[in-house]
């Protein structure tokens, strides 16, 4: 039995206070800063880009936009440029030039509502193909982009006509292994996860987990889908097994039910990706290690294959704050940094130590 | 009454008093002993012995041995001398009471000064071994936190050295870069130095170092795949009533909700007879009130009350339906059945909700008109004055108003 000191600890570097309602933090790749996105009282949109020094962090930039900004990412560009894609409330996608204050790099109006989630692949050097960026917005549609072509999205998952929309909640990109195949996996309010290919233009894979989808994350974005973990409201998530697809069963899955509250993000390790840590709606951390079973697929009784799901054991948790945590970002440069930001208008840098021995 | 013993007996050495008394059959737990350094009771009922000693003896120091029918009494003496007598027998009565008085409050302090004495050091015990306790538990709880200190110490020193080795590399790219640039700029000048020299040759090298240029962005460009071809991929949802986000817990009650909801759509009271050779769309409440209205508006008002009537049957709590007929007995005439239906449709409109602000307004419009006919007026201005209050900016609706004012006070006569 290893003793308590031995698991992986979640512990505070430091914490920085602010004075606007910050929905997304994220590492800037090959740097020691971070760049934290949100709103101001007064209703326009902030970004402020700090860098990590001597145990604190410095303001180095910070700049401020018509529209407040929800969500980023760095996903689709390239590692010299390290350019953020953006969607803000007023449903635009923009990708700045974060040397540059002004105009951004692209924009495009990309949605009617607000943009809730942007996932970007292509981009530093992970994924084959083309850098592609994919919003997911309240108006129910999700759009894969790329920025060479400006009028028109590259892909379009909306209703039909005259049914019901439903808000897209999340998105993420996945199964970029070679340079055609791509895959969109969206997370809807009512409990809809939706898999699309993008190769053959279609709907892969649908279901629904009863409760409304918060967030869904491939484990890695680069190789054949693998793991996808699915987190919703009222404390539960999802792991899918997603080398196995039965034809009328789908993937299977394994299910746990954490933090007593949302679960917000679920985020994994880029360096080892059977580790990811879930953020909850009651301040919470909570990091997790899925083993995989003995044998990953069987025949079921008319010979078809179907996957087995694994496991899910909890490695730490810890408690930071009384707000939820809405964003939470592992450096890719450093194994156990991350920057998590909550709704206490703060932003904390976390060590998780011991990863590698895990 | 006791009976005192006198035949005890007593020896003596220098420091010592030894004094034996027959225990006459008493059993040794009832012997109560009570000696001061002047007075000594020994009791065992019924028998008392008391002895008012000479000298006076160190108390502390009085033991008693009871055994084999005797108690043997050992006094210390408090200065070595030999004493003539045991006892004093020249005390007289109260001599005898003060010194027995004062031998027990002596007794009775010692034993409280004993058990406090007692519980302080039962309460020091006590409180040591708490101490210890904390103590201990302190000491773990600071290794642990030293250890967590360590950890952070040492990746704040990792990040450091990594940014500082980042900055290195960074320098050293732009070192690079600028050298590149260099590079470059040597290798443009040499060609326009000579075109300097030649001016036909200028527009040919231009035109080359464009095409330089341009490969250059064709290769970065080639190295990308093109964008894919564009498509629309549509989705359906799982189909959910609620504009709210799906939560599990809250299913039984959105189910309850739901089917309360379609009870109340669905036929209240069906009268069989009559009803069952009405067609399916007659029976539905939304197509007859159409069908009321349709007639309404060409005129047909009696048409459009039997429709209101058999749609009010089958639903009575629908209140458009009692609005509307109300509009059609205004037109009739019929102004108690229009004052009728007006008051249950506002009844029915309780929930006072912005969505049936409305509604409300219009059936107190058609309320206060229908007793404004009637000539009661401040009824009817009541009911005018809460349509307007709902409907503030309605001008007609302000207009009439201030003419049943007026009529009120009696300054123009007519009907409205």
């Amino acid at each position: 039995m290893s003793s308590p000191l031995d698991k992986p600890q979640i512990i505070s570097h430091f914490q920085k206070s602010l004075n606007y309602t910050v929905f997304d933090s994220k590492w800037i790749p090959c740097s020691a800063k971070f760049v934290c996105l949100g709103n101001y009282a007064r209703g326009t949109g902030v970004m402020q880009i700090y860098e990590v020094q001597q145990g604190e962090a410095q303001l180095i930039k910070e700049q401020e936009f018509p529209k407040p900004i929800k969500c980023g990412t760095f996903g689709a560009t390239s590692l010299q440029q390290r350019h953020l894609a953006t969607g803000d409330f007023g449903g635009n996608l923009n990708i700045w030039n974060l040397e540059v204050s002004g105009t951004p790099v692209f924009s495009v109006k990309a949605h009617k509502e607000i943009i809730n989630s942007i996932d970007g692949v292509g981009g530093l050097g992970i994924g084959d193909g083309a850098p592609e960026i994919v919003t997911g917005s309240r108006d129910g549609t999700v759009k894969v982009w790329d920025t060479r072509q400006k009028d028109s999205p590259v892909a379009n998952m909306e209703p039909g006509e005259g049914e019901t929309k439903r808000d897209c909640w999340t998105v993420a990109l996945g199964h970029a292994f070679n340079d055609q195949d791509r895959c969109v996996c969206a997370g809807y309010d009512n409990g809809d996860i939706k898999l699309f290919d993008l190769r053959n233009m279609s709907l892969r894979w649908e279901t629904n987990i009863k409760n409304g989808v918060c967030c869904v994350e491939f484990d890695r974005k680069d190789i054949n889908m693998n793991k996808l973990v699915a987190t919703s409201l009222e404390g539960k998530f999802h792991v899918f097994d997603m080398r196995t697809q039965h034809p009328t069963k789908g993937f299977s899955s394994v299910s746990e039910k954490a933090h007593k509250s949302t679960i917000w993000q679920v985020k994994h390790l880029p360096q080892n990706r059977d580790i990811f840590m879930t953020t909850g709606g009651a301040g919470n951390l909570h990091l997790w290690k899925y083993e995989y079973p003995s044998q990953r697929s069987k025949t079921d009784s008319d010979d078809l294959a179907v996957g087995v799901a694994g496991s899910v054991t909890l490695l730490q948790n810890a408690t930071l704050s009384t707000q939820p945590i809405a964003s939470l970002d592992w450096s890719p440069d450093k194994k156990g940094l991350c920057v998590c930001s909550g709704f206490d208008q703060t932003v904390r840098v976390l060590i998780v130590t011991k990863l590698s021995q895990v | 009454m006791p009976l005192i013993v006198t035949d005890y007996s007593w020896t003596q050495t220098d420091s010592t008093v030894f004094i034996s008394v027959p225990l006459k059959g008493a059993r040794a737990e009832r012997v109560d002993f009570l000696s001061t350094e002047e007075y000594l009771k020994v009791h065992y009922p019924p028998y008392l012995f008391e002895a008012f000693l000479s000298e006076p003896v160190d108390e502390d120091r009085s033991t008693a041995k009871v055994g084999n029918g005797v108690a043997v009494i050992t006094l210390p003496k408090c200065s070595n001398a030999f004493w003539e007598h045991l006892v004093i027998t020249t005390y007289d009565k109260e001599k005898k009471k003060e010194v027995r008085e004062r031998a027990l409050l002596k007794y009775q302090e010692r034993l409280c000064s004993e058990s406090r004495s007692k519980a302080e050091k039962q309460q020091a015990e006590k409180k040591y071994a708490l101490e210890t306790m904390m103590k201990l538990e302190k000491e773990e709880r600071d290794i642990i936190l030293k250890r967590k200190e360590d950890e952070r110490e040492k990746t704040t020193a990792e990040l450091a050295a990594w940014q500082l080795r980042q900055r290195e590399t960074a320098v050293g790219e732009a070192k690079l870069k600028l050298q590149d640039q260099r590079d470059r700029q040597n290798k443009l000048k040499a060609p326009t130095e000579k075109q300097e020299k030649g001016c036909s040759d200028e527009a040919k090298v231009k035109l080359d170092e464009r095409g330089n240029s341009e490969a250059k962005s064709q290769k970065t460009t080639a190295l990308l795949p093109a964008p894919r071809r564009s498509a629309n991929i549509q989705v359906r949802f799982t189909p959910r009533v609620f504009p709210t986000a799906l939560r599990e817990s809250r299913v039984p009650e959105e189910e309850e909700w739901l089917q309360k909801q379609a009870e109340a759509r669905r036929a209240g009271n069906a009268d069989v007879e009559e009803l069952k050779d009405l067609r399916e769309e007659e029976r539905n409440p939304e197509w007859l009130k159409d069908k009321g209205d349709k007639c309404f508006a060409s005129g047909d008002f009696l048409g459009a009350v039997n429709a209101y009537n058999l749609a009010i049957r089958l639903h009575s709590k629908i209140p458009a339906l009692h609005s509307n007929r109300a509009a059609c007995h205004l037109k009739l005439k019929n102004l108690h059945k229009a004052i009728e239906d007006a008051s249950q449709a506002l009844d029915l409109l309780t929930p006072a909700v912005p969505a049936n602000a409305a509604a409300r307004a219009r059936a107190s419009v058609r309320r206060g008109s229908a007793f404004c006919q009637l000539q009661l007026y401040a009824e009817g201005l009541q009911d005018y004055q809460a349509a307007l209050k709902l409907d503030p900016h309605n001008a007609a609706l302000q207009a009439d108003t201030q003419t049943i004012r007026d009529i009120l006070q009696g300054s123009a006569i007519g009907t409205h």
